[in-house]
């Protein structure tokens, strides 16, 4: 490229020179030849990308789950700082559909040069067991783990039940009478379902709707009795009091509810799952130089410290990690490795 | 007292007055071209306004929430190309009135309509919040199964001469909203092991294919038709006009109000309805529908944006969006700091208050930018097929890509642009389809939770009779069959009175 630019320069100085010297004629060849030379220099700039300093060019940022969304609503004010200390712009695209796979197909499509990054939740970690694709997160590298979400189990106000003991006693005095809204197989509160009867023995009728939201609503409405909740879409309604959290998924309060016990105090052996929750991060191909995966690490984990950023994840209730490397590996390999034994200890998964 | 320190914070900073105003004129424009949405304008905007002060950021989404909804009419009137699904109504009498010459007309009756409903909703929002987001709190699976129920026999309204013929593209609708991963049980459906199928067929691209792709090609084969002059003489709709209508527009509003507060249907199920409701009850047209009826504009182009109103309500009452935007809007306020959700009103009333007034903002520029474009907009018809139609053949598929990056959707965009072209040349409707593809998850989806709540199809039937709710949207749902096929076998038995008569030798 530096040769082509050279030449370019050389052929401009030669114009210049030449004009006072020879006529109109040789002056029109020699401007056609330098303007040949700059567009295939030009070309030159865009074709080679991969090659010289990354980034050197605009990235991809597919995010695998819709506008608006959570991952969607976490990513692009995440993109928009680390694309400042990358010095080129993350052009953010909302890929969606198949639970997300359609997006982690198309990253895995591209090369792996680093210019499509997958913005994703943990829903690729499953892929393969729940056979919706043969990717996995095994098929990419984790350049930046954001966070993790805790998640509760939550009844509506007019409940009978007031703790998880007396949940899990009434399933299983009569398995499958109890209704969880769930948003369908592979979803939060499928997993947790999963969980839940791995440990203790508990079944519930899974009744699935097509969002978190419409799931809290039939719990809020009456129509089914418990759901999982992420703290930050029950938290408003637990506030209000039109949400009752029975137990917390974790091992230690959270503190957006301190009051609401972590399902440990009364089932203690559900700590073998945890930490255990819905994680968003961000990936490229596996087989991406680790140059470039350093310099996105370092991009984004500067873009996450930033305080404006992390008063939003506080308003959205995401437990920050900030993870790269091999520590985001281990998160995922650990959460992977819990949540498929537990599928299949439950019979979710064959 | 929320809304007063509202409009009080909006009255002295006249830059969000401003916004407003710029929101709602990107507004127009975004939702004018099919495949941009208001749901895609308004979450890029959340990113956009990232380092903007919260009210700033609020009132230009809000302006461009009520814009787009309106702007997907002006497509759908001056091309018979709806801008989003909740226009696809419109175009059915907008569309007929732009071949008569009168688009001026439709787009300005579409325009004042549009602001009246958006006013009405917002009227909803402040009166009604409790007792309607009270109501959307009942709304049980069976619930939604009788209001799709009721949505599928629009069918029969949107299907022109032909009912057979309507119910045939209905049913081919049906079917393709069946193509996908089950979100229920994760089955593949008619799939045949293509990934790119597995996210089934999105609505719009369907939308886009069927009407703006097939309507291009329709033209360009008829290539004889003139472009139609237009009379642009009277946009704004008289006086009297408005008023003989206004019976209508409330009870438009009102569906547009209920339906959108619903958090699993949204604009466009109520344009859908209302139009199907304007239709049923407008006893004497001055033009039959589906010919040009100014009734058939109306009805939707209010139902549509009162369904603003109405999404607002659960949004800010419960946290639970009414429609798409609406569900962006909820993840805005989140990174703004607001806490959406049953405490909103009481905790922040200034926020209720302020969106409240940015709404009837919006509604009184609405009719300022809508009127002014109308004799723009309108040069559109004029210009030469030839130029025109390969232009929309070429917007359709930049819209159908645009919808969520996928070639895959471009694909299907012209598949359904050449069915569509079929469908019109044996003189099958196209509205029929888009309908059945709108409503084949409502309906479907909300049968099956039914039926695993109750336990048994018998027991989810009975479980009907346990709700007011439920026992409402039955008898409605009743009422309307019974009504449709009286008028049918009316209209068969005149039909055949009428053939006798002109074989008796016509004694009349």
């Amino acid at each position: 490229m530096k040769i082509l630019a050279s030449a370019f320069c050389s052929c401009y100085n030669n114009i210049v020179y030449n004009v006072g010297k020879r006529g109109m004629r040789v002056k029109r060849v020699l401007a056609a030849a330098a303007t040949v030379i700059f567009i295939l220099s030009l070309a030159a700039c865009g074709g080679n990308g991969a090659s010289g300093a990354y980034p050197s060019r605009d990235i991809n940022g597919i995010v695998q789950w819709g506008a608006g969304g959570g991952t969607d609503s976490l990513m692009r004010p995440l993109a928009s700082l680390a694309e400042k200390s990358l010095g080129k712009s993350i052009v953010i695209k909302n890929m969606t559909g198949a639970t997300g796979s359609i997006a982690a197909q198309y990253v895995s499509d591209a090369p792996a040069d680093g210019y499509n990054l997958l913005m994703g939740a943990e829903n690729p970690a499953l892929y393969d067991v729940l056979d919706i694709s043969a990717l996995t997160y095994d098929d990419f590298d984790c350049v930046y783990l954001i966070g993790d979400e805790t998640v509760g189990i939550a009844v509506g106000k007019d409940s009978p039940y007031t703790s998880f003991g007396e949940l899990v006693a009434a399933a299983s005095a009569a398995p499958g009478t109890l209704k969880i809204s769930t948003t369908g197989v592979g979803g939060l509160p499928w997993e947790v379902g999963a969980f839940i009867k791995d440990v203790t023995g508990a079944e519930f009728l899974q009744v699935p709707y097509d969002s978190d939201a419409s799931a809290k609503m039939a719990v809020l409405g009456g129509e089914c009795d418990l759901t999982v909740c992420k703290v930050q879409s029950g938290l408003e309604d637990y506030r209000a009091g039109e949400l009752r959290f029975l137990c917390m998924f974790s091992s230690a309060p959270v503190s957006a509810m301190p009051d609401v016990a972590p399902v440990t105090v009364e089932y203690p052996d559900f700590e073998k799952y945890l930490p255990w929750g819905p994680f968003y991060g961000v990936f490229v191909k596996k087989g991406t130089d680790a140059a470039v995966i350093d310099a996105l690490s370092r991009a984004f984990s500067e873009a996450g410290q930033d305080a404006g950023y992390q008063d939003m994840l506080a308003g959205f209730n995401v437990n920050f990690l900030g993870l790269t490397g091999d520590d985001a590996a281990n998160y995922i390999a650990s959460w992977r490795e819990g949540t498929v034994g537990a599928l299949r200890n439950s019979g979710a998964i064959s | 007292m929320g809304m007063l320190s509202g409009l009080t914070a909006v009255l002295s900073e006249p830059v969000l007055i401003v916004l407003v105003a710029l929101g709602t004129l990107a507004g127009v424009y975004v939702g004018a071209v099919p495949g941009l949405s208001g749901t895609m304008a308004v979450s890029l905007l959340v990113s956009f306004t990232l380092g903007w002060e919260t009210r700033s950021a609020l009132a230009v989404m809000i302006g461009v929430y009520v814009g787009a909804v309106f702007g997907g009419s002006r497509p759908a009137i001056l091309l018979n190309v709806p801008g989003a699904p909740a226009a696809v109504a419109t175009s059915l009498d907008g569309y007929e009135l732009a071949k008569k010459g009168r688009a001026g007309e439709a787009m300005g009756a579409a325009t004042v309509q549009s602001s009246i409903g958006t006013f009405f909703g917002v009227l909803a929002l402040l009166l009604f919040a409790p007792p309607v987001s009270e109501l959307a709190r009942s709304f049980r699976s069976v619930d939604y199964l009788l209001l799709a129920l009721i949505g599928l026999l629009a069918v029969g309204s949107l299907s022109g001469r032909s009912l057979t013929a309507g119910v045939i593209a209905g049913c081919a609708g049906i079917f393709l909203g069946c193509v996908g991963v089950d979100a229920q049980t994760a089955v593949r459906r008619f799939t045949f092991d293509v990934v790119y199928l597995n996210s089934g067929v999105d609505r719009v691209v369907a939308m886009i294919g069927l009407f703006g792709a097939s309507e291009a090609l329709f033209q360009l084969a008829d290539a004889k038709a003139a472009p139609v002059r237009q009379k642009i003489d009277r946009v704004l709709p008289p006086l009297g006009d408005a008023l003989r209508f206004l019976p209508l527009t409330l009870r438009s509003a009102v569906i547009g109000i209920l339906v959108g507060a619903l958090p699993g249907a949204g604009g466009d199920v109520a344009a859908l309805l209302s139009y199907d409701h304007a239709k049923r009850t407008t006893a004497h047209p001055a033009v039959p529908f589906g010919e040009g009826a100014l009734e058939g504009v109306i009805a939707p182009e209010t139902a549509n944006n009162a369904a603003i109103g109405g999404a607002f309500i659960p949004m800010l009452t419960l946290g639970i969006p009414g429609d798409a935007v609406t569900a962006v809007l909820l993840s805005a306020f989140t990174v703004k700091g607001l806490r959406p959700g049953p405490n909103l009103i009481r905790e922040s009333p200034e926020f209720f208050g302020f969106i409240v007034v940015c709404l009837l903002l919006a509604a009184i520029f609405l009719p300022l930018f809508g009127l002014t474009g109308v004799r723009a907009f309108v040069k559109l018809t004029e210009i030469p097929r030839e130029v025109l139609m390969p232009s929309i053949l070429v917007l359709s598929a930049v819209g159908a890509y645009a919808i969520r990056n996928s070639l895959a959707d471009v694909l299907w965009m012209f598949l359904f642009g050449v069915a569509g072209y079929f469908l019109k040349r044996f003189g099958y409707p196209v509205a029929p389809a888009v309908v059945g593809l709108i409503l084949t998850r409502l309906c479907e989806e909300n049968y099956r939770r039914g039926v695993m709540l109750a336990g048994s199809v018998p027991a989810m039937l009975a479980s009907v009779f346990k709700s007011p709710v439920s026992v409402i949207l039955l008898a409605l749902l009743v009422f309307l069959l019974a009504a449709q096929a009286r008028t049918r076998l009316r209209a068969k038995r005149k039909d055949m009175r009428h053939a006798a008569g002109q074989l008796d030798g016509d004694e009349h």
